[in-house]
């Protein structure tokens, strides 16, 4: 595993811009889709180039040590995965990352941060369970927590676990900020709470979540992309067709209440795992 | 040498409690507990270094240790009854008499021999709960010497308590530490009786209405459990086996009859394991604990008390593997876990977080006793030894908080930073250490997951109760270091922190033990885990490996303490040169004079901003929530005992 190192280290530097690219892509596409022109590809590198040049000015210096911790815990968890490591350690790993950012939010006295914070406290209590369960669906079937034992598997995994899939679906839409589920914070900041979770971070450290979330962006198609692990073309289309159905409901979805994302998309998530679970099992 | 090290850590502790009675002043009760902690942890050090052994003290100074201590099991019992008279607590009355019966009946028409067993034995689990309640222990000890000093001037006593308390306190070390090193299951019940009245008296310690209400709870569950434990001593005795530990677990793995016979006497020691846990449905008492000095909840959810249920459960583990009565442990344990867990997103009083939080992770613990596989054992030793630590450091920071600041609501603890910065510090790195790696717990929660997708798809429930239960247990700790780190007044500089030694001591001895000790997790492994379990790991350049996955210890370490640091030095650097900004409020945020942050009012004049966690009562509320899980969890043991019954015929 430490022989994959260097070219995990490389990986990872192609992540950012790969996230970046993606970022940019996702903005035309959604663009398209509302019958607009959109921002040419490159634009998320421009902003955040912008957000780095700004004057430094924060309301609270933890905030700064949090969106550092943030950026070191993506990072990490995305290294792991292309060190093949394993999956429940790059989940606690991502989990910093998650808990970072909320702390950073919860140290500013803005009701727009605290309620964005709290939100995004339900979201993380949504996707946890459901990436947990899929982890464990995903050793069922490989008899590992390895990343690397997935890639042995000589069959793909999407036609025994679709429903598995789903429930990731769930987990993705939240970790990528879209309808319905872009309750902390969207990403056009003409919600109730501004921008939420994000409200009160500014400049370089705004730039930095900016980065981590494209690094979350690319381990998360990482992970869905272990459903179609025996081929690059399969596991290209996959994440594309995901990717784009994504995006679709993106657009066509209004905002949901955390109410319903908790109660009915929590209880959704976990029983589609389960059935699917039992399906392997008696199949 | 052995056996006055285990006289130093059992017996020494017991003559310090009684010295205690007769200190003179403040100055000579610091000079004993200095001394019994100096002794005291010495000696467990020095056990712990000499590893496993057995002792066999027939006599001491001439005397029959075993009829000393049947002497001292009628006595404390006789006692309790007798206080059951005086608190009017019928509940306590009818399970002491219950006991008392049951004891006589052992004793004077079983005849049982008590064989040829030792009555002392330890293993590495046994070491490792020694250093664990005698370190910690020691330290809450200190600690304690500075809080009951303001807590007595805060309550304005006339005549002080403090030799009474703190020979409990003592006293509550030397007997757990005779449990954990007990063999004998007769020297065990004993010993789990003394504890079950030792923290009857600290919960009552105040000697308020409620404390006394609460304390009678506490006292009337852990007679309940001491009632399952006489029951199953009964069971064994009558079956002819030799009441021990050891012969227990011997007869255990040999399957087959012996094993079915011994059924249904470990699920009720199971069962008195969970009254002292505080499982649910027993989780009030150890809420209502926290009516006492908060040493005492800290010494009650860290090293002993409850640990003790969560010991004899996961000591028992091999005698019912493989039986029905392991998988619904580990249901019920999950169970607790999730329950508690939601329990604790409900709350805003920082006390009764902690408080279901530690009952939580013991569920956890006992879920790890029942999935019963080498490495859900490990996960459980694990858990058991960084929770100790965590929770003990989560309550002293509590305590020092709550008489700074005069509350123990979370939302009072908003911007605590400014006012009490190492502390607030040492508080987050204690919540840090209970969600997130490289810490130690994470370790344990990743050994349980893994232990439990083992399971296969038959313990699905077990996955999904763990995997929402640490959903839960990430939310209500995450916000609550969240708001301790805010800061009401933007640009200011939190004021120095001044803060007796005694306190600040051990906070930051055991802040630093939870850091060096995550560090440390794969030689602590090496030392005290593996010996136990049937090498589930391999240990190879600091990552636990084994087919289901790689844990690397020492590079996240290294990597996050890396970025801690960079992030640490960006954030000091921006505090001393950046421009300090108002929080965003719709473009009309502004300054009060007071220098806190708010928006301009329709009056044009500042108004405070205000803000509150979302505790979600609805579905978190302690009343609803209570009763459900009260219910659904009495189902779970009924069933669990029906099952074992089966034993019998």
């Amino acid at each position: 595993m430490i022989m994959l190192l260097p070219y995990a280290v490389a990986a990872l530097v192609l992540s950012v811009i790969a996230g970046g690219l993606l970022s940019g892509v996702d903005r035309i596409v959604t663009a398209r889709l509302q019958s607009r022109q959109g921002p040419p590809v490159l634009q998320p590198f421009y902003d955040v180039f912008k957000l780095f040049g700004k004057t430094h000015s924060v309301v609270n210096p933890w905030q700064v040590f949090c969106s550092f911790v943030y950026v070191t815990a993506s990072a990490l968890a995305l290294l792991l995965f292309f060190m093949r490591g394993d999956l429940l350690l790059l989940f606690f790993i991502l989990t910093i990352g998650a808990v970072f950012q909320v702390v950073g939010a919860l140290t500013v006295n803005s009701p727009f941060s605290q309620v964005g914070a709290q939100r995004e406290l339900l979201q993380m209590l949504t996707y946890e369970p459901i990436l947990i369960l899929v982890f464990i669906a995903l050793s069922m079937k490989s008899g590992s927590f390895l990343i690397a034992d997935i890639y042995r598997l000589e069959e793909p995994l999407l036609p025994s676990m679709p429903l598995v899939y789903v429930a990731l679906g769930y987990a993705l839409t939240i970790k990528l900020r879209k309808s319905p589920f872009d309750i902390s914070a969207s990403h056009h900041a003409h919600q109730e709470i501004v921008r939420g979770v994000l409200n009160d971070y500014s400049g370089p450290q705004l730039a930095l979540l900016e980065i981590g979330h494209w690094l979350d962006v690319v381990l998360l198609l990482g992970i869905c992309s272990l459903f179609w692990s025996t081929g690059v073309v399969g596991m290209i289309v996959l994440l594309a067709a995901t990717y784009f159905v994504e995006l679709v409901i993106d657009n066509v979805c209004a905002r949901l209440t955390w109410q319903w994302m908790l109660l009915r998309g929590l209880c959704a998530g976990v029983i589609l795992c389960v059935i699917n679970l039992f399906l392997l099992y008696a199949v | 040498m052995q056996n006055t090290l285990v006289l130093l850590c059992i017996v020494f502790p017991a003559l310090a409690a009684v010295v205690m009675l007769g200190a003179p002043g403040r100055a000579a009760r610091r000079a004993v507990i200095f001394a019994t902690a100096a002794v005291v942890g010495v000696s467990s050090l020095l056990l712990a270094y000499h590893g496993p052994f057995v002792l066999s003290p027939k006599t001491f100074l001439g005397i029959d240790v075993n009829s000393v201590i049947n002497t001292l099991d009628f006595a404390l019992l006789l006692f309790i009854l007798y206080l059951s008279f005086r608190m009017k607590n019928s509940l306590v009355t009818l399970f002491t008499v219950a006991q008392i019966v049951g004891v006589a009946y052992l004793h004077f028409f079983m005849g049982h021999e008590s064989g040829s067993s030792p009555e002392i034995q330890a293993d590495s689990l046994s070491l490792i709960m020694v250093l664990l309640i005698s370190l910690v222990g020691s330290f809450i000890c200190v600690y304690a010497t500075g809080y009951m000093r303001a807590h007595e001037e805060h309550l304005h006593l006339e005549r002080t308590k403090e030799p009474r308390f703190f020979c409990i306190m003592l006293l509550f070390m030397g007997v757990m530490n005779g449990l954990v090193l007990s063999n004998s299951l007769q020297w065990l019940y004993f010993f789990w009786e003394v504890t079950s009245l030792c923290s009857f008296a600290l919960i009552a310690h105040d000697g308020t209405p409620v404390a006394i209400k609460n304390a009678s709870r506490a006292l009337w569950m852990n007679m309940l459990g001491g009632v399952g434990f006489v029951l199953a001593l009964l069971l064994l005795a009558n079956s002819g086996h030799e009441l021990s530990l050891s012969a227990v677990l011997g007869d255990g793995t040999l399957g087959g009859n012996a094993a079915k016979v011994l059924l249904l006497p470990m699920a009720l020691m199971c069962f008195a394991g969970f009254t002292k846990s505080a499982q649910i449905p027993f989780q009030s008492w150890l809420c209502g604990a926290m009516v006492a000095p908060t040493p005492v909840s800290a010494l009650l959810h860290s090293s002993t008390m409850v640990k003790a249920g969560v010991y004899l459960v996961l000591r028992l583990a091999p005698a019912y593997a493989g039986t029905p009565l392991s998988p619904m442990v580990a249901l019920f344990g999950a169970f607790t876990f999730i329950a508690t867990s939601a329990l604790a997103v409900g709350q805003s009083n920082g006390k009764k977080i902690l408080a279901y939080s530690t009952i939580a992770n013991l569920g956890l613990i006992v879920a790890c006793a029942g999935i019963n596989t080498p490495g859900a054992i490990s996960a459980a030793i694990m858990l058991i030894l960084f929770h100790a630590v965590s929770k003990a450091l989560l309550f002293l920071c509590m305590g020092a908080v709550e008489q700074t600041i005069g509350s123990r609501d979370i939302e009072d603890m908003r911007g605590l930073y400014s006012v009490m910065p190492r502390t607030t510090l040492i508080m987050v790195i204690g919540i840090a250490s209970m969600i997130l790696p490289p810490f130690g717990m994470l370790l344990g929660k990743w050994m349980t997951i893994e232990a439990a997708a083992s399971t296969g798809w038959p313990m699905a429930p077990l996955v999904v109760m763990l995997a929402l239960g640490s959903g839960l247990t990430v939310l209500f700790w995450a916000r609550w270091a969240g708001i301790l780190l805010g800061n009401v007044r933007p640009g200011a500089r939190p004021a120095p922190e001044d803060q007796d030694g005694t306190i600040r001591g051990p906070l930051l001895i055991l802040a630093g033990a939870a850091v060096v000790l995550a560090f440390l997790s794969p030689v602590v492994y090496e030392a005290f885990v593996e010996p136990m379990v049937a090498l589930p790991y391999n240990l190879s350049k600091g990552a636990f490996t084994d087919k289901m996955g790689v844990y690397a210890v020492y590079p996240i370490f290294i990597v996050l303490a890396l970025g801690a640091r960079w992030a640490w030095k960006c954030a000091a650097r921006s505090h001393a040169e950046d421009k300090a900004a108002l929080p965003y409020m719709s473009g009309i945020q502004t300054t009060a004079a007071d220098g806190t942050t708010g928006f301009m009012g329709p009056m044009n004049k500042p108004e405070k901003a205000i803000s509150a966690n979302y505790y979600i009562r609805c579905l978190f509320g302690e009343s609803k929530l209570t009763v459900v899980s009260n219910t659904a969890s009495l189902v779970l043991l009924v069933v669990m005992l029906a099952l074992t019954t089966g034993g019998l015929q």
